[in-house]
């Protein structure tokens, strides 16, 4: 359902090419659970981009669900976007001037849902996240854990089919960190689809299926113990997971 | 959606207070300036008598010599003579024509109860009522027989029949006009007009005048006319029947001619009187000339609009470009520093189209409320200009067309500025903003 | 230090605000100056002298509508009357009144109309041999009217001899040489040339020859008169709010009308022109306002968007002026290339008006002083918000937001 095939992309500035991603082949099937780690600067996140559509890639094919992405114009895109993917950020992104209740109900707006049908979905999420009491506080009057389980109810809001999520426990406490990835596995067992890139080698641990990301390049562990990783990584001259 | 984008709208502008003013004042002040002089100038300039202003002809023959100077763009004296103006106003053709002229007469009814005053008097023919679509409270104009025989009767208007009668039905009653009695044959409905475009010789702006008489009145009580007179050769004048037979303009004329059809024959009819004139050996000229001139040409002829007024319209949008220029620059900081935020709503699905109409809805909002302003600033400069000239007392004021034109330009120019801003924040690239904060 | 390259490149990095700036200081200076040169020409025009000590006039007219009624007969004792009220100084019948905008015109000519000679314009007045003195003028040349030079007449059968002129219609109708004892026609009739007065000018200050004006000894009442008045200055108001009850006790078959100040007259005549002024000084001041608060505004955006790297510069070492400078300096490069065009933009504008709207040309002095107004106004508009960067702690470079 997701299939990325010999994907490029390419940085162009007035002197340099900067290859962020090459050859980057992947396949991600229903209900998976996928952990991208891979060094700074990789391309992790590019590659995180271009899964949700916010980047144009330069080259190779991109199957989301048998759509061409590389075929659809900005608006298509931005529609399918709005359909099928859900975004965690590291930054939780949310809105400041709105309030929690608001926040979530930004991409149901979009997808151009009638009110009384936005209101039962934002009330769901937010009972899902914990959070119903407080859908009219605004962001800033929460802690960051708490922010977080905002953006993913706001990003589980639209049931898309995949949330995609980078470094959604960057900026969290371990405790915190923890209560997240809970929430993540709990959304997972549900059904969606989740691609989550992260540093943390214990949450990436955790995770079904780890990919890592070397040079723009795609290494894939699915079949390796999560324990084998060092060494795969070694092979490849980079340490996997930066402390 | 609009809804929820006039919601967010107003969260932005609560959000930096400051810029919002700013740039709501600059607005409200490029059109409070321009309103203020756009007003006055389409007060000016507004058609007097919409509905047949192409009908109605002001008549200039050209009964001088060859090579005589006059003040218009053509040459051509913007009246007529006695003697040109009592034959057109006598011939045959067309149905609907008059002289006419300003008069000055005192008013007084034979008691002591009213204090004389003195009236501006239209001289004219019958037909001055249907031409300019004067309506009669009571009674008619005069008859073509009263005409005809000079007999003494006046039309009031409504203001002078309060004055004088209190407002009821004066019809056959007496009034005295510089101790001659007239008997009133009809009252009008007071005639409002703001440019006085029938007769624009002493300021356009001057309010009409408040009674009627018969043109044929001139001669047998030698009527002195309150206007311009002007001569273009030296004649010898002693006897008010010199002057009537004089070469001196000093009266108007104006004809209604409802088709092309109508104007092309009164035109052919003008040439031959003009050529007829020309072989008496009043002017020396080769080829006649005349105008036939309708309502708007006439004003635009006689300059009712002074270069003053149009130069202050021009400065004015000069001065609202660069009220905008401000405003786009400060659109442009204040849209640019929300990137982030426009990131974060396209990763959540907003298209393009969805982004840049949010920020044109913003900026038609500081554009209907610094229009708003506007008119308040305009209403303190309109009271300015009514207080500083007593002539543009009666256009310095805002119609109804002019309250709405204000938001409307004031929108319009800030969806201009606007567009630059708002399309550069819908096309950054969305992911750049949404790593780190 | 000016440091103008790196401020040259942040610009055209963020060259949309700037070029917004731009425009606005080029349409501003562009404005501002042919706006300011219009008002001072307008103020020129408004405060010119007339020759008339404008606030010991006034004037009025009468209608009369007696048909049995001697006029010239009545007017002469009117006039007595008049000239009796306690502070007149004098007064007496005239057919126009200055600066009113209502009155003759001729053209003179240096011979008699039956030859078509070329005329000369000119504004004129009759009045008696008091005319001089009603309008608080004097002859600088020649004398005034003796009294029995002075035609009273209902009829033009007999007309006067002589007539006293202004410095400018004298200088007009001849160039060179003598003007007193000279003949000039009125028509057909000669008239001598017996006295000059400096400056007096006619009903009409908007005329193309506001400066020619004849006075012609000649007094024919007519039915609608008018009557002008010298009073001391202070006595004016007082003796105005009497006049028209003492003339309808004079007699009462008439009306009074247009009883007004000289130089009320005149203002009034002149509404247009002071509107215009009015308008035109809102709107410079107004238009420098704006643009300084644009370029204020501006300024607060680029250090708030800057605040960091102006803390990295003050980490590494910038002194607050060299932060000041920076900001003076690129306010300095925009504002000169904006002048620049505005000045060229200036001198079209100008060229527009003069060609289309009788604006005189615009002098070029207007546009330097302007363009060094403006690049006054935006430094002082960029000062405060680049003190204020100047003050922004060298620890934010370190801490991050």
């Amino acid at each position: 359902m997701l299939s990325m095939k010999n994907i490029s992309k390419v940085y162009q500035t007035e002197k340099v090419q900067t290859h962020a991603l090459r050859d980057f082949n992947l396949n991600v099937d229903e209900g998976e659970f996928i952990a991208v780690t891979g060094p700074s600067g990789s391309g992790k996140t590019t590659f995180l981009n271009i899964a949700g559509m916010l980047e144009p890639f330069t080259g190779g094919d991109f199957m989301l669900d048998d759509v061409n992405v590389g075929t659809l114009s900005d608006n298509q895109r931005a529609d399918l976007r709005n359909q099928k993917i859900g975004f965690i950020f590291q930054g939780f992104n949310l809105i400041p001037d709105l309030n929690l209740y608001e926040n979530i109900e930004v991409p149901l707006r979009y997808r151009g849902i009638k009110s009384a049908e936005r209101k039962r979905r934002i009330e769901e999420c937010l009972e899902k996240v914990g959070l119903a009491s407080r859908a009219k506080h605004l962001p800033q009057q929460l802690s960051g854990g708490q922010q977080q389980r905002v953006a993913i109810a706001r990003a589980l809001a639209g049931k898309p089919r995949f949330l995609l999520a980078d470094e959604p426990t960057g900026n969290l406490d371990s405790l915190m960190a923890r209560q997240v990835m809970e929430l993540l596995e709990e959304i997972n067992r549900e059904g969606s689809t989740i691609i989550m890139v992260t540093h943390d080698s214990e949450l990436a641990r955790r995770a079904p299926r780890n990919i890592q990301v070397v040079d723009g390049q795609l290494a894939d562990f699915t079949l390796y113990q999560n324990k084998a990783m060092d060494e795969i990584a070694a092979k490849a001259g980079q340490p996997a997971i930066e402390a | 959606m609009f809804l929820h984008y006039i919601d967010l709208s107003w969260r932005s502008m609560k959000r930096t207070p400051l810029v919002s003013m700013l740039m709501i004042l600059a607005i409200a002040v490029g059109i409070g300036i321009t309103m203020t002089s756009l007003s006055v100038y389409h007060m000016m300039s507004m058609d007097p008598i919409p509905h047949k202003s192409d009908k109605l002809f002001s008549v200039q023959l050209n009964t001088t010599d060859d090579g005589n100077n006059w003040w218009t763009e053509d040459d051509v004296p913007l009246q007529l003579t006695y003697k040109d103006a009592m034959a057109l106003h006598n011939a045959d053709t067309p149905e609907r024509k008059t002289a006419s002229v300003r008069a000055l007469f005192t008013v007084q009814m034979d008691d002591k109860e009213v204090k004389p005053f003195l009236a501006s008097t239209r001289v004219t023919g019958r037909d001055f009522f249907p031409i300019f679509d004067l309506e009669f409270v009571y009674g008619d104009a005069w008859t073509s027989e009263q005409e005809a025989s000079a007999t003494p009767v006046v039309v009031l208007d409504e203001e002078t029949n309060d004055r004088l009668f209190a407002g009821e039905n004066s019809v056959g009653k007496q009034v005295y006009l510089d101790d001659t009695a007239f008997r009133i044959v009809g009252v009008i409905k007071q005639w409002r007009i703001h440019t006085k475009y029938y007769d624009l010789n002493n300021g356009a702006f001057n309010s009409p005048e408040s009674i009627f008489m018969p043109i044929t009145l001139i001669a047998p009580l030698e009527i002195q006319n309150m206007g311009n007179t002007n001569g273009w050769k030296y004649e010898e004048i002693n006897t008010f029947q010199e002057r009537l037979q004089s070469e001196m303009f000093w009266l108007q004329f104006w004809v209604e001619l409802n088709t092309p059809e109508e104007l092309k024959n009164y035109s052919d009819y003008l040439q031959a009187y003009l050529s007829e004139q020309g072989t008496k050996g009043r002017f020396e000229r080769k080829t006649p000339q005349f105008n036939l001139k309708d309502v708007n040409e006439w004003m635009q002829y006689n300059k009712v609009v002074s270069a003053d007024n149009k130069v202050l319209v021009g400065l004015s949008f000069l001065f609202l470009a660069v009220c905008l220029a401000n405003i786009l620059g400060l659109l442009l900081g204040k849209f640019l520093r929300r990137a982030p935020e426009v990131g974060v709503r396209r990763a959540l699905g907003a298209s393009k189209r969805q982004i840049f109409i949010q920020h044109l809805v913003e900026v038609s909002m500081l554009g209907l409320l610094g229009g708003v302003i506007g008119i308040a600033i305009a209403q303190l400069g309109l009271w300015g200009v009514r207080f500083t000239s007593n002539e543009y007392a009666s256009l310095a004021t805002m119609d109804i067309k002019m309250l709405l034109a204000a938001p409307a330009i004031a929108i319009s120019a800030c969806i201009l500025a606007g567009i630059y801003p708002a399309w550069l924040v819908c096309r950054t690239q969305p992911a750049i903003y949404l790593k780190t904060q | 230090m000016l440091e103008i390259k790196p401020v040259f490149s942040a610009l055209l990095r963020s060259k949309a605000g700037a070029v917004m700036l731009l425009i606005q200081i080029a349409l501003t200076t562009a404005i501002v100056s042919n706006a300011a040169f219009i008002i001072n020409d307008r103020i020129d025009y408004l405060s010119q002298e007339t020759g008339y000590p404008e606030d010991e006039i006034f004037s009025f007219t009468v209608k009369s509508f007696d048909p049995n009624l001697d006029i010239s007969q009545k007017f002469e004792e009117t006039e007595t009357m008049l000239r009796n009220i306690p502070g007149v100084e004098n007064a007496g019948l005239f057919n126009a009144s200055p600066l009113s905008g209502s009155g003759s015109a001729t053209g003179l000519s240096l011979a008699p109309a039956s030859e078509r000679g070329p005329d000369v314009r000119t504004a004129y007045y009759q009045a008696d041999e008091n005319a001089l003195d009603i309008l608080g003028l004097s002859v600088s040349q020649g004398r005034n009217f003796r009294a029995d030079e002075v035609i009273v007449s209902q009829t033009r059968d007999v007309f006067p001899q002589v007539v006293i002129v202004s410095r400018a219609l004298a200088k007009e109708l001849f160039p060179e040489g003598d003007v007193l004892g000279q003949t000039v026609y009125f028509g057909s009739d000669p008239l001598e040339i017996i006295g000059i007065v400096e400056l007096m000018k006619g009903p009409w200050l908007q005329d193309s020859k506001p400066d020619n004006v004849a006075i012609i000894p000649f007094v024919s009442a007519s039915a609608f008169q008018h009557i002008i008045v010298r009073t001391q200055s202070e006595q004016r108001a007082a003796i105005m709010r009497q006049i028209e009850d003492l003339m309808l006790e004079d007699h009462g078959k008439r009306v009074i009308i247009g009883l007004k100040e000289m130089d009320v007259r005149k203002a009034e005549y002149n509404s247009s022109n002071t509107l215009m002024l009015r308008m035109l000084v809102v709107l410079i001041i107004v238009l420098l306002l704006v643009t300084a608060l644009g370029i204020f505004g501006l300024t607060v955006f680029n250090i708030n968007k800057r605040t960091k790297q102006i803390g990295t510069r003050r980490a590494l070492g910038a002194r607050k002026s060299a932060i000041i400078n920076y900001f003076l300096v690129e306010n300095a490069m925009i504002c000169s290339i904006g002048v620049t065009i505005g000045s060229i933009g200036a001198l079209f504008l100008g060229r527009v008006l003069l060609e289309h709207y009788s604006i005189p040309a615009l002098d070029n002095m207007y546009i330097l002083f302007t363009a060094l107004f403006v690049i006054a106004i935006s430094l002082l508009s960029v000062l405060m918000p680049a003190n204020k960067a100047a003050n922004i702690s060298p620890s934010i470079a370190t801490r991050s937001i």
